[in-house]
């Protein structure tokens, strides 16, 4: 599903260019869910960045369900991207003037996949699978940071992306909380989308079907 | 409705305060623009309605005097759909005890029955019986009368006779009396008779039938009345076509109208920076939500909708705002133009095309406000978005203010330091700031030159009292009423006449010499010609080139800056002057800003002509009150025979530029005041912009043991530092502004420089209103930023 040929991201510094990320090759079948791991600074956000088209690589190449993203114009990425990756956040980041609900529509209206009518049944369908349905109707403000957390999640999913990617999802969340986020990604794992998730949390063994391990901006652990 | 425009909406709810702000500021933008356009629509149209209605003559013809046969034969002509006989008689009335005052007296046959150039009636009687006299309402106050009083007046022969004033009219293609500080009276010919004037009619007022607003017609048909009449044994000593069509004002207010709409625009477009700087930041705190919609796939042109279609949002309310505002400020501006004007403003319906093209402006503007800060934050990739805090922008270059700021305490210098913070935003709000008060220091400099000039002007004229007679007479005569006239230091005997740069084959005859005071209109290529001792004391011109008239010069000319381009220096003159046209040598050009186009002349050049005869007294006093010299040497004048006409003094003179200057100063300062509130409310947005943002930052600081009364001194200081900023821009660039533009466009209309003054007063006032309004526009941003808790601050997002 993912597949990553020498990816090598180097950032432009006052005293140099600075790698960041050095020949990484790594193959996610679809489905999968990988935990990111590693020290503060080695190369994790900038990892999930290049994967989501975010960001473009020195050199190397990513390529999503055969597609090599970072070749297409800046315009068809963003719509790619809109289509084919869902991102959840560490701060939540929930639009504040919106529902929400309507939060979770946003990203259907960008993409206008879903016909407009189904719109609004299909956010429902997704707070109720992340157990937020109750919240529909408020403003973020009045959320937990839990329960923004999945609402973040719904939103994500709003396309049907293949690949979600989680950037510290948990990390603004206490442990019991972090834990009942993990396994909400574990079940969206199995349902057939592919999972990405940086994480500081432990005992992440039972849950996840692959760990990678950043240190320097080079893989050094990749167990199944 | 879809999650992008439910977030356009609410947003706009949401930022109340800075929504408030941008709509004000747009507002207050479009509300300036409506007014101009509007005012502009009203009174092009009101102006030439009011004219055209009543029926403007197309030429006036001179002779000596009409009657009904002569009219019957110019009207049978098809050429001319009408003709009337009038006339002018130059008089004098009281209004005080011993003030007299220029009374014009226009003489109607018969008021029933006026078809051409028409009165309107307004008050009280009409028609004017014998011994009544109707005023120009306008009038009034310069004849210090009302309705029903009896009024001295005094004849061109002097003598004094009462009138009693039955009514007022509105003739409205008559210059604004109180400008003129003259009174236009209306009376029959019985009247003109009781008076003891001789009752004829002298000017025939014609209207042609076909083409009226075509000039070179118009000529064409004066030319075959003037024939008609020369035919009838009636010859035409002047004529006078005005510009058809047109009000006599209608160019001066074009000019106004030009440059209220030059300020118009300015007021849009302050209003458009403060308006960007607003979306600016409202944007610049969307940064990271921009990057979300683009991470869940919102591409750059739909977020970019988002935030234009707020705009546009802000724009509707704006002109809804705006238009009652604008149409107030229409209604007051047209009222002042048209009473300064002198016509009446029957609607003030503003056509369709300018709500549009307001509508249309009110929508546009902040769209290209929004355009740039929009298009740019949309541009922002997702990852800056996500990663930054909503204080980008924010590299500081401390050290040169440090250096610079030495010795300050540290509070202080971080209010300082804050206030550059946001480069363009500060930059703009102090280029709103300086231009208020560039106009303002602009508008007291103009106002010093202008009064500095007129000044010089009158310097040159070392005489106190000028004494004007209806015909030439004996300078014998004039000299022995002189003599037996107390409280005189000096006395001239002048020669004025009139010439002309265009030649006519016919001659026009001479008695029209003398009778020009200056107010009537003249066609543009007559001039004022003057004759006086070569080596008179009574006026010290200032040559700006060639030299002044010297003892022994006879065909010499000395021309001032207004007639200078015409008749150039060192060059011979040809001109039409009463019957003959003479040739004189220009040699010399007098600086006269403000005067109508006059030349100098020697007296002996009359001297060989008509030897002992002249027909103006120019009269330097002892200290001796002037009223009492010239009723006394009016007496003695008229034992002699002689029949003064009009008797000035300077400051007679002075009344009417005094008055002009008052109406272009008041109006300059307004402008200012309204761009100084503009840059006001800039100030205003900006510094509750800068707390806004920095809501965490005041956290911070109230937690590590800032008191409120510091943080609210520090924001006072940045904005009153601000002001003081913007009052140092304004002032190096209004001096030389001022100078160059006001010297530009007086040269261009008064043909010489205007004598340039620096007003160090309106300097330091403008500072105080610098400081007064960075302390006013950041008091109420500080109060809340110093009141709000630290825990609210901190957790502000
Ligand atoms: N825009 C940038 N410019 C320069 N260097 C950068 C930039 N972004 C990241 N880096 C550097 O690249 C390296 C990898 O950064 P990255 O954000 O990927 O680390 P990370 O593993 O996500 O760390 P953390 O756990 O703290 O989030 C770091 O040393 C960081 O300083
Ligand atoms: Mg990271």
């Amino acid at each position: 599903m993912i597949e990553l040929r020498g990816l090598t991201k180097s950032y432009e510094t006052a005293a140099g260019a600075f790698p960041a990320l050095r020949d990484v090759t790594l193959n996610v079948p679809a489905g999968e869910m990988v935990a990111v791991v590693g020290k503060s600074g080695s190369g994790k956000s900038t990892l999930l960045n290049l994967i989501g088209g975010i960001d473009y690589p020195t050199s190397g190449n990513v390529a999503i369900a055969g597609t090599s993203i970072h070749t297409m114009p800046a315009g068809k990425l963003a719509a790619w991207r809109g289509r084919n990756i869902g991102f959840v956040f560490q701060f939540f980041q929930l639009l504040p003037t919106l529902t929400v609900a309507e939060n979770v529509m946003l990203p259907m209206d960008f993409i206008r996949k879903v016909p407009a009518r189904e719109r609004r049944p299909r956010a429902l369908t997704l707070l109720n699978r992340v157990g937020v349905l109750d919240q529909a109707d408020k403003l973020p403000a009045a959320l937990s940071g839990g329960q923004q957390q999945r609402v973040a999640i719904a939103r994500a999913l709003a396309n049907e992306p293949s690949v979600i990617l989680a950037d510290e999802p948990t990390g603004n969340l206490d442990s019991v909380t972090a834990a009942a986020v993990l396994e909400l990604f574990r079940q969206i794992a199995n349902g057939g989308t592919t999972v990405l998730v940086v994480t500081h949390e432990r005992d992440l063994a039972k849950i996840i079907d692959r760990k990678v391990e950043l240190a320097d901006g080079r893989i050094v652990e990749n167990a199944a | 409705m879809t999650a992008p425009w439910h977030k356009a909406i609410r947003d706009v709810w949401h930022e109340r305060t800075r929504t408030i702000l941008v709509i004000l500021a747009i507002s207050l933008g479009i509300a300036g623009f409506s007014a101009v356009m509007s005012t502009y629509a009203i009174l092009t149209r009101e102006l030439d309605r009011g004219y055209l209605a009543t029926n403007p003559a197309s030429a006036t013809l001179w002779t000596d005097s009409i009657d009904d046969n002569l009219v019957a034969a110019i009207k049978s002509s098809t050429a001319v759909s009408d003709a009337e006989p009038r006339r002018t008689v130059r008089a004098r009335i009281r209004t005080g005890p011993m003030e007299w005052r220029s009374l014009v007296l226009f003489i109607v046959k018969d008021y029933g029955d006026i078809r051409v150039s028409t009165l309107n009636r307004e008050t009280g009687a009409w028609p004017p019986g014998t011994g009544e006299m109707l005023i120009e309402r306008d009038a009034f106050q310069v004849a210090k009368a009302k309705i029903g009083d009896t009024v001295t007046i005094k004849n061109s022969d002097g003598d004094e006779h009462t009138l009693r004033v039955t009514g007022g009219v509105h003739d409205v293609g008559q210059a604004q009396a109180r400008m003129e500080n003259a009174v236009y009276g209306y009376i029959t010919l019985a009247t003109l008779a009781q008076i003891g004037e001789e009752p004829y009619l002298d000017q025939l007022k014609i209207l042609v039938a076909r083409d009226r607003y075509d000039e070179a017609h118009i000529r064409a048909v004066v030319d075959d009345v003037k024939r008609v009449m020369e035919k009838n044994g009636h010859p035409v000593r002047r004529v006078e076509i005005p510009e058809p069509g047109k009000h006599p004002h209608a160019a001066l207010t074009g000019t106004l109208l030009l440059i209220i709409s030059t300020f118009g625009l300015f007021v849009l477009f302050l209003s458009g920076i403060i308006a960007t700087n607003l979306l600016t930041a409202m944007m610049a705190s969307q940064v990271r939500q921009i990057g979300v919609m683009q991470a869940v796939g919102g591409s750059r042109l739909q977020i970019a909708r988002i935030y234009l279609a707020q705009s546009l949002l802000l724009g509707a309310c704006a002109v809804i705002l705006a238009i009652p505002a604008g149409m107030w400020g229409a209604r007051a501006m047209s009222l002042y133009m048209a009473k300064f004007l002198n016509f009446d403003i029957t609607s003030f319906a503003v056509p369709l095309w300018v709500y549009l093209l307001v509508a249309a402006v009110g929508m546009i503007v902040p769209l290209l406000c929004a355009l740039y800060p929009v298009w740019h934050a949309a541009d922002i990739s997702i990852r800056e978005a996500l990663t930054s805090y909503g204080v980008s922008g924010n590299k500081l270059r401390t050290s040169f203010f440090d250096r610079a700021l030495a010795g300050i305490a540290r509070p202080q210098l971080f209010a300082i330091r804050n206030s550059f913070r946001r480069r363009t935003r500060v930059l703009l709000t102090i280029a709103t700031l300086a231009a208020g008060g560039v106009f303002f220091m602009a508008a007291l400099n103009l106002r010093s030159s202008m009064i500095h000039t007129l000044d010089g002007l009158f310097a040159q004229r070392k005489y106190d009292l000028m004494v004007q007679f209806a015909e030439l007479s004996p300078t014998e005569n004039i000299e022995r009423a002189v003599r037996n006239t107390r409280g005189i230091a000096r006395a001239e005997t002048w020669i004025v006449s009139q010439g002309s740069t265009l030649f006519s084959k016919k001659p026009t005859a001479s008695h029209s010499v003398g009778l020009h005071g200056g107010a009537t209109t003249v066609d543009k290529n007559s001039f004022v010609i003057i004759a006086m001792p070569a080596d008179t004391h009574l006026m010290q011109p200032e040559i700006i080139a060639g030299r002044a008239l010297k003892p022994g010069d006879e065909d010499t000319m000395v021309v001032n800056s207004a007639l200078a381009s015409r008749l150039p220096l060192d060059k011979p003159a040809r001109i039409q002057m009463g019957p003959g046209q003479p040739t004189f040598r220009v040699v010399g050009i007098v600086r006269e800003p403000f005067s109508p186009a006059v030349a100098y002349i020697p007296r002996a050049f009359f001297d060989a002509r008509h030897p002992g005869m002249a027909n103006s007294l120019r009269l330097k006093l002892d200290g001796t009150p002037i009223n009492q010299v010239k009723s006394d040497l009016e007496a003695n004048l008229r034992k002699e025979g002689l029949r003064p006409i009009a008797s000035m003094s300077n400051g007679d003179g002075r009344y009417g530029f005094d008055q002009h200057m008052l109406m272009i100063y008041i109006f300059l300062i307004v402008m200012s005041a309204v761009i100084a509130l503009v840059g006001g409310l800039g100030l205003m947005t900006t510094m509750s912009l800068n707390v806004m943002e920095r809501r965490r930052e005041m956290g911070i600081l109230r937690a590590i043991g800032a008191t409120p009364a510091v943080v609210w001194l520090m924001i006072v200081i940045e904005g009153v530092f601000i002001g003081i900023v913007s009052w140092i821009v304004a002032t190096v660039i209004a001096a030389p502004l001022s100078k160059g533009v006001s010297a530009v466009l007086f040269m261009a209309m008064m043909k010489t420089r205007l004598d340039s003054i620096i007003e160090i007063p309106g300097i330091l006032i403008w500072l105080a209103i610098s400081i007064a309004l960075g302390a006013i526009a950041s008091f109420l941003p500080a109060w809340h930023a110093s009141r709000s808790s630290v825990r609210e601050a901190l957790g502000y997002e």
